[in-house]
């Protein structure tokens, strides 16, 4: 290659990167729905391929499995949204009546004895506590729908995933050929090897996630089916136990999360029982509301994930360190937040792929 | 009247290079048209110049490739010897669809060539979407590479 070549080369490199760095912006979130499609066609691919065999139809076997996956979300999120807002409901009007009043003045008082001075004078005063519940309360549904009116945006990303999905599960076997063509023939042989362990690496850790996250969703709700034989009052268990799995994919953070609605489900139906206001934990351990029971059965659930659960079906998938995977996990959630960290891990375990192939080429070009 | 006989009557698929020669290979023998044009779905066509390297001596081998048009020779690069040179139809490369030993000789391509590459990727994607199919060219390969070590074992019979 002459000099001129080399400058000429040079010269289109830096106006495409001056390009991309300015188109960027616009394209981040084309790039991030992109990113979600791979996500989930990694997910349904194997289902897809396998109801393709029987059927004998690519884009039939795409549709019915996502029409049913579709189908069931909105089932769960509708059902889960019409039993909320009766409990909501049935709170408000708890919150009306004159003994209630009275409970949440005792769990008051009792929050203030138990507490060292300083924090229980941060506790508010009963009637101002019934005056902001009913302030939020009241307006819950209007918030909803307001909420509902601003998800517009997020719709609209929806259907785009959902579209991007659909022609990535139909044309993937195409269009992974139509990638392998750009693959100099230098590199044929160890490229698509490196697309195969990229695929089988995003392919395990999810489908682990994924049946840990189900594995944890059954464990709450047998754990809170049992918490009810002792008198907890909890409703909403199969949806609570739902939104506990589902937030268990985010590694670490999720399973804090996932105990948030069980905490308010209970405070919601046990103000007012007094007998719910003096539970204690084992009769040692003052748990007003079983809000300990619950707190503890989530530990003894996560315990049996990571320990038993999680090391079976995700373990090795990823093979990185502990201390990397809270590293990366630390990263992806300053980079993105919440999102960053759910994509934190199969991203380093691609990165891992790649880096492990270029050092084998680097080791190994001479036979390349 | 010709051009409706083709548009809707003709096979499309039978006047295909890669289905013609994939379809004279023994390890898919025996293949339906539908299964080879499955088959085909996943295989990759590729060109080589004259004298580049399909594969090199001692490289993980990842996969077989059949010749579409075009000469491979098969040789050992240390003592320049030339095993087999192959044409238009003919195949190399298969034992590696079984594993990831290094190769035990390399290929060159001698003229401007298109060959169609088949990887154990593919055959292993393709046992995951159709393992009717998968298992075809495992009995064929088994086949072919049975038959080959009976060859070999009546030539070792035979110079003793």
């Amino acid at each position: 290659m002459d000099s001129v070549q080399k400058l000429y080369r040079l010269f289109l490199l830096l106006v495409i990167g001056g390009l991309a760095w300015n188109i960027l912006p616009f394209l981040a979130s084309v790039i991030v729905m992109l990113i979600f499609a791979f996500l989930f066609t990694t997910i349904f691919l194997q289902t897809v391929d396998t109801l393709e065999r029987r059927i004998h139809s690519r884009g039939g076997s795409v549709l019915l499995i996502l029409g049913s996956v579709i189908t069931l979300g909105l089932w769960f999120f509708g059902s889960f949204i019409a039993n909320l807002g009766s409990q909501i409901k049935v709170f408000t009007t708890k919150l009306q009546q004159e003994d209630f009043a009275i409970s949440l003045e005792d769990l008051s008082n009792k929050s203030r004895e138990y507490l060292p001075d300083f924090m229980g004078n941060m506790i508010p005063e009963s009637a101002k506590i019934i005056a902001t519940a009913k302030d939020s309360l009241g307006n819950v549904f209007q918030n909803i729908l307001s909420l509902l009116g601003s998800a517009g945006s997020f719709f609209f990303v929806a259907v785009m995933v959902l579209i991007f999905t659909i022609i990535l599960l139909i044309e993937y076997h195409d269009f992974k050929r139509t990638l392998v063509r750009f693959i100099p023939n230098k590199y044929l042989e160890i490229g698509l090897r490196t697309i195969y362990n990229i695929e089988q690496q995003i392919s395990k850790y999810l489908r682990g996630q994924i049946l840990a996250a189900g594995s944890v969703a059954i464990l709450s709700i047998i754990g809170l089916f049992i918490l009810n034989q002792t008198g907890a009052n909890m409703t909403l268990i199969v949806f609570i136990g739902i939104i506990a799995g589902l937030a268990n994919l985010i590694p670490m953070v999720g399973p804090f999360v996932g105990m948030i609605p069980a905490i308010l489900i209970a405070l919601m139906n046990n103000l007012g029982n007094d007998a719910a206001m003096a539970h204690q934990l084992f009769g040692v351990v003052p748990s007003p509301f079983f809000i300990m029971d619950i707190v503890f059965m989530f530990i003894i659930v996560q315990q049996i994930d990571n320990n038993f659960i999680t090391p079976i079906l995700v373990g090795e998938s990823v093979g990185l360190h502990p201390m990397a995977v809270m590293i990366v996990l630390l990263i992806g959630g300053t980079m993105m937040g919440p999102l960053g960290m759910l994509f934190a891990i199969p991203a380093a375990g691609v990165l891992k792929v790649i880096i492990s192939e270029m050092i084998f080429i680097s080791k190994n070009s001479h036979l390349l | 009247m010709k051009s409706l006989y083709e548009n809707f009557f003709k096979n499309k698929e039978s006047s295909d290079p890669v289905l013609q020669v994939l379809g004279q290979v023994p390890i898919f023998e025996n293949l339906t048209p539908k299964e080879l044009k499955d088959l085909a779905r996943l295989t990759h066509e590729r060109s080589y110049k004259a004298n580049e390297p399909v594969f090199k001596k001692l490289a993980p081998g990842e996969g077989m490739y059949v010749i579409l048009k075009g000469t491979v020779e098969i040789k050992d690069p240390d003592s320049n010897t030339t095993f087999a040179t192959l044409g238009s139809g003919d195949f190399f490369g298969e034992l590696a669809l079984l594993d990831e030993e290094p190769r035990s000789a390399m290929a060159v391509a001698t003229e401007a060539s298109e060959l169609v590459g088949f990887f154990r990727t593919d055959l292993l994607t393709l046992m995951k979407r159709g393992p009717e199919l998968g298992n075809k060219i495992l009995l064929n390969l088994s086949r072919v590479l049975g038959e080959r070590l009976r060859r070999t074992n009546l030539e070792l019979t035979k110079s003793n």
